[in-house]
């Protein structure tokens, strides 16, 4: 929050996945950024986003009033917000933006707040950790670069961006323009390659991972089938792991490689990991302290490569 | 505190009035020479306003009260006459003017009603019909900024509209007799770029006996139209028909050609433009300037000796970068002039092509430096033309990604059979012919997403439905699919030419295209989009993409602009003064637009325009005179301390300082000063008197607007 001070201190909001599904993810976030000059400060108290398309297409007023809930916890530390899921992004940073704009909005929110002694007043930012990461008025990929002590040289890894972080395109307003790129954005490469493996393009790159706004709960054979076709056009290049920065798809990705050989006898191990992942075993942490382990799919081949 | 507040105004006003004498004498001074005023139009006589409101049909009475805005006009405090009309701008309407001024005898007018944009020069007219100085005429706009904006307020709007007639009358009260002053135009005219557009206005002033200066910033003219195969739909060549066009500009008398050249400063007004004209060091001479150098009989005659020696090789824009040109060249075989130029960005100074061009001729001067040259001329015309949106923005479609993946244009030069393939089109990734070829249509056209442009590009369906019907007669077996959002097929014999290619075995997709992938391997391309007519989602592999990318105005166009003083509109395209009464001309007096500067046209529209422009701007030439508007400033001396501050802020460069009794003076070039009223604000010691915006008529606005009518 100090422009001055390189030392930058945030609320950390977990989620519901990382957490519970993926604890590597939260303990890699924390131990990465601190060596990045980042303090990711735990937002007591906070609930589910709520997640945008299980509530948001259901009621979108409990969607507001529940993230607007998330978001005066922060308002009360007086600190942004930090977070490392793509679907958490879109229910906090959305609402957020909608209630900082909407004043009629803003008051029915209120009204419900007061009902349990809170009140939004809007003084706080939201930002995703890969948007801290790849911004230089925060970190930047030079940053990066010089805190890896064990380079992923040799590995060829592809990036899943994920939809909910740059789109829709027309609601998003980033500081750095470069992530305004919905299309073909390449940053997220960029970051790959300041850890010293091989950013690998793939066909479809933006395609959904399939688990996005309901699919997953409702049809998980339609959802399997959109995460089957990103896994033939990412066997079709060859990589060692896929990168995500969303727990969410990383789920879909890790767990659904399973569910596929389930349903369509189909197998790929391919080792799914979120960049924070990805960056703490570029800065030496252990496999088990990433909670490596706890992967559907085992991350061993890609360790061996580059361990 | 109202009353004390209106005394004071009381004393001011009266001061004012004392200080007003001096200027006014001076004015009776300077109109000497001018017509006499119209009898009994002083400013001492006790002021008779007439104020006449309009309904507008139910534009203006629909939404307020007129016999309560008329009751009320009747009260301000110099009003001798009050009526209304359904239709003040008729014939009716204008006579009621007429005869009050002769009845009542009114010495100022107001009419409450549009705008002044739309029937200022109206009622002048009727005001000087009736007997009276038009410019003792003033508008009341209680339509444009009352009416239509508070069209549910009609409380509001009738309160409004007492306000704006009040000020107006107020001002109407203080208004004086004024004379336009009379410019000889200068008998030439200028055209700015020298596409298809420029080309015909050129011809066309010229044809009318005027002498024209035809600048083109490229080293040869024919524009867009130069680089396209064929035109829709009568599918004529368009080289065919444009080389006559550009051989008879090349011939013409009356036509001064400057290729290689761009607008560099622009001074003056409506028949005396100064215009400064960059010739670009071209480092070849033309026959008639190496007679000027003594060389007889040399110069460049367009053998191409040079070209075939020259060692650097760069891509030729004209092919849209898919053929290589030499940093000596020419951009086609049928170019005119049929000059060389050196791409001096590029030549190494070898010295070859001076020997190849040999000692006759010795057309090539490696020395040379740009030459400014400035010309007078009576009217502009600008025809500045458009580039093809960068469509790589639009990264869905992968354009500059994936080799198979064209625009148009390249397209266009593909199918030439002048073209860098000879005609044969080819996909750049394996020169294979493809047989099936996706067309995308509003390729960044009518896009809101803020990446691509939000208009109609205008021709793009009409000339894809040309595309594909050339390959289905080039290549047998080919199916182009023409991914669309709606035909547009607006003009004459359009809608035929949809209907024919369709029988000719065209495929039409009705959907936006989301995205396009290509297939690593064999570098075909899956097209993504949803047929909204079967409602179904499509994946068509197709060998050869070609975006039907839009256009925005000119690189240069914005720089122009500003040297002639032209505005644009939101999206870039010039504006015209009326979209659909005065679409050639522009605010600025003497200059006009042809073409796609103005907005997307096609071929036939272009001509259109610029046959329009060209008429335009020849009106002025033959009058050989023009009226200037009497709003200039002047300078009332004995207050004048001679500062200066003023002389550098007038935009136009319209005042100076001269000696005059033994003092520094101001003094203003009527002609040149557009009455913006810069000086007259600033002016310390309130010296500049703006005729027509005096400081007693602002401050008379402004008091019966604050005091709400308490004089």
């Amino acid at each position: 929050m100090s422009e001055s001070n390189a030392n930058f201190k945030f609320a950390f909001y977990l989620g519901c996945i990382a957490p519970n599904r993926y604890p590597g993810c939260e303990s890699a976030a924390i131990k990465t950024c601190k060596k990045l000059g980042i303090d990711l400060l735990p937002l007591k108290g906070a609930s589910c986003c709520p997640a945008p398309g299980a509530f948001g297409s259901i009621d979108l007023n409990v969607w507001y009033a529940m993230a607007a809930r998330n978001l005066v916890l922060a308002e009360q530390m007086k600190m942004d917000i930090a977070l490392l899921c793509n679907g958490c992004y879109k229910s906090i940073w959305e609402v957020n933006h909608k209630l900082k704009h909407n004043k009629d909005l803003r008051d029915g929110v209120n009204e419900v707040l007061k009902e349990i002694d809170m009140e939004y007043k809007g003084t706080c930012n939201v930002y995703h950790i890969a948007e801290l990461l790849y911004n230089p008025k925060y970190v930047g990929a030079e940053k990066v670069r010089d805190s890896v002590t064990n380079p992923l040289t040799g590995a060829r890894i592809a990036v899943h961006y994920g939809c909910h972080l740059t789109k829709p395109h027309k609601e998003r307003e980033f500081e750095d323009e470069v992530m305004l790129d919905t299309e073909h954005p390449v940053w997220m490469e960029d970051l790959v390659a300041a850890l010293g493996a091989t950013p690998v393009e793939y066909r479809n790159k933006m395609q959904c991972c399939g688990a996005g706004g309901g699919v997953r709960g409702y049809d998980l054979v339609h959802a399997l089938d959109i995460t089957n076709e990103k896994l033939i056009n990412l066997q079709e290049v060859g990589v060692d792991a896929l990168t995500d920065i969303c727990p969410f798809c990383q789920l879909q990705f890790d767990r659904g490689q399973i569910e596929i050989q389930e349903k369509f006898g189909v197998s790929y191990n391919l080792p799914i990991l979120h960049y924070c992942e990805l960056l703490g075993l570029a800065q030496g942490m252990s496999p088990q302290d990433l909670g490596l382990d706890l992967h559907g799919i085992s991350c061993d081949p890609f360790l061996k490569k580059v361990l | 505190m109202t009353e004390k507040k209106s005394t004071t105004k009381k004393t001011e006003s009266k001061k004012q009035d004392t200080k007003k004498v001096a200027p006014v004498k001076q004015e009776v001074k300077k109109q000497a020479a001018a017509p006499a005023p119209a009898v009994g139009s002083t400013t001492q006589q006790k002021p008779r306003v007439g104020v006449f409101i309009c309904h507008c049909g139910t534009n203006i009475a629909g939404s307020m009260d007129i016999p309560a805005v008329q009751a009320y006009a009747e009260t301000i405090p110099g009003v001798a006459f009050v009526d209304n009309y359904q239709y003040m701008c008729s014939t009716p309407g204008q006579g009621k003017i007429e005869k009050a001024i002769k009845d009542k005898k009114l010495t100022g007018i107001v009419v409450a009603a549009c705008t002044p944009r739309l029937h200022e020069p109206t009622f002048r007219t009727a005001t000087k019909e009736g007997g009276l100085n038009p410019f003792r005429f003033e508008m009341a706009n209680i339509r444009d900024q009352n009416s239509w904006v508070h069209m549910h307020d009609r409380e509001g709007s009738t309160e409004k509209a007492k306000d704006a007639i009040r000020i107006a009358v107020a001002k109407a009260a203080l208004l004086q007799d004024l004379y336009p002053k009379s410019v000889p135009v200068e008998k030439t005219a200028m055209v700015v770029g020298a596409g298809v557009g420029g080309m015909q206005a050129a011809l066309d002033l010229a044809a009318a006996g005027i002498k024209t200066y035809l600048i083109e910033a490229d080293t040869s003219i024919g524009g867009r139209m130069s680089q396209l195969d064929k035109t829709f739909p009568t599918l004529d060549c368009s080289q065919c028909i444009l080389t006559p066009k550009m051989v008879d500009v090349g011939r013409s008398p009356n036509i001064e050609l400057m290729t290689w050249s761009e607008v560099h400063a622009v001074e003056g007004y409506i028949g005396n433009f100064d215009v400064t004209i960059r010739k670009k060091a071209r480092g070849v001479l033309t026959p008639k300037e190496a007679e000027a150098r003594g060389i007889v009989g040399g110069g460049c005659n367009g053998c191409g000796d040079c070209d075939a020696v020259c060692p650097v090789v760069k891509p030729n824009n004209f092919e849209v970068g898919m053929k290589p040109r030499k940093a000596i060249y020419i951009n086609h075989p049928q170019v005119v002039p049929l000059i060389y130029t050196i791409d001096f960005t590029s030549c190494v100074k070898c010295g070859l092509c001076v020997t190849a061009c040999g000692p006759e001729k010795r057309a090539i001067d490696l020395e040379s430096k740009d030459e400014f040259i400035t010309v007078k001329v009576g009217t502009a015309i600008l025809a500045t033309g458009y580039d093809i949106f960068p469509i790589e923005n639009k990264k869905e479609w992968g354009y500059k990604r994936y080799e198979n993946v064209i625009t148009s244009l390249e397209f266009e030069r593909l199918i030439c059979a002048s073209g860098p393939t000879g005609g044969h089109l080819v996909r750049p990734s394996d020169g294979e012919t493809p047989k099936r070829i996706g067309f995308v249509l509003c390729a960044g056209s009518r896009d809101n997403t803020g990446i691509g442009k939000p208009y109609c590009s205008r021709f793009c369906c009409m000339y894809s439905l040309k595309h594909a019907h050339q390959i289905i007669e080039k290549i047998p077996g080919a199916v182009p699919y023409l991914f669309y959002m709606d035909i547009r097929s607006f003009g004459k014999m359009y809608e035929e030419f949809y209907y024919r290619i369709q029988d000719e075995g065209a495929k039409f997709i009705r959907g936006r295209v989301a995205n396009i992938l290509e297939d690593p391997k064999t570098k075909n391309l899956h097209v993504y989009t949803d047929d909204t007519l079967l409602n179904r989602p499509i994946d068509m592999e197709v060998d050869l993409v070609v975006l039907a990318s839009a256009i925005q105005p000119s690189a240069d166009t914005n720089r122009t602009r500003k040297l002639f003083g032209v505005s644009c509109s939101m999206d870039g395209w010039l504006l015209e003064a009326h979209p659909k009464l005065n679409p050639c001309g522009t605010t600025t007096a003497g200059v006009f637009l042809a073409g796609v500067c103005q907005g997307p046209k096609d071929i036939p529209d272009t001509v259109a325009s610029a046959e329009g422009a060209a008429s335009a701007a020849s009106i002025p030439i033959h009058m050989g005179e023009v009226e200037l508007e009497p709003y200039f400033a002047s300078c009332i001396e004995d207050k004048c301390a001679g500062c200066g501050m003023c002389v550098n802020l007038c935009p136009y460069s319209a005042l100076a300082l001269v000696e005059k009794d033994g003092r520094t003076v101001m003094q203003v070039t009527e002609a040149k000063c557009k009455g913006c009223g810069t000086c007259g604000g600033f002016c310390p010691g309130g010296a500049i008197w703006m005729n027509h915006f005096t400081t007693p008529q602002i401050v008379a606005q402004i008091d019966a607007f604050l005091l709400g009518g308490e004089q």
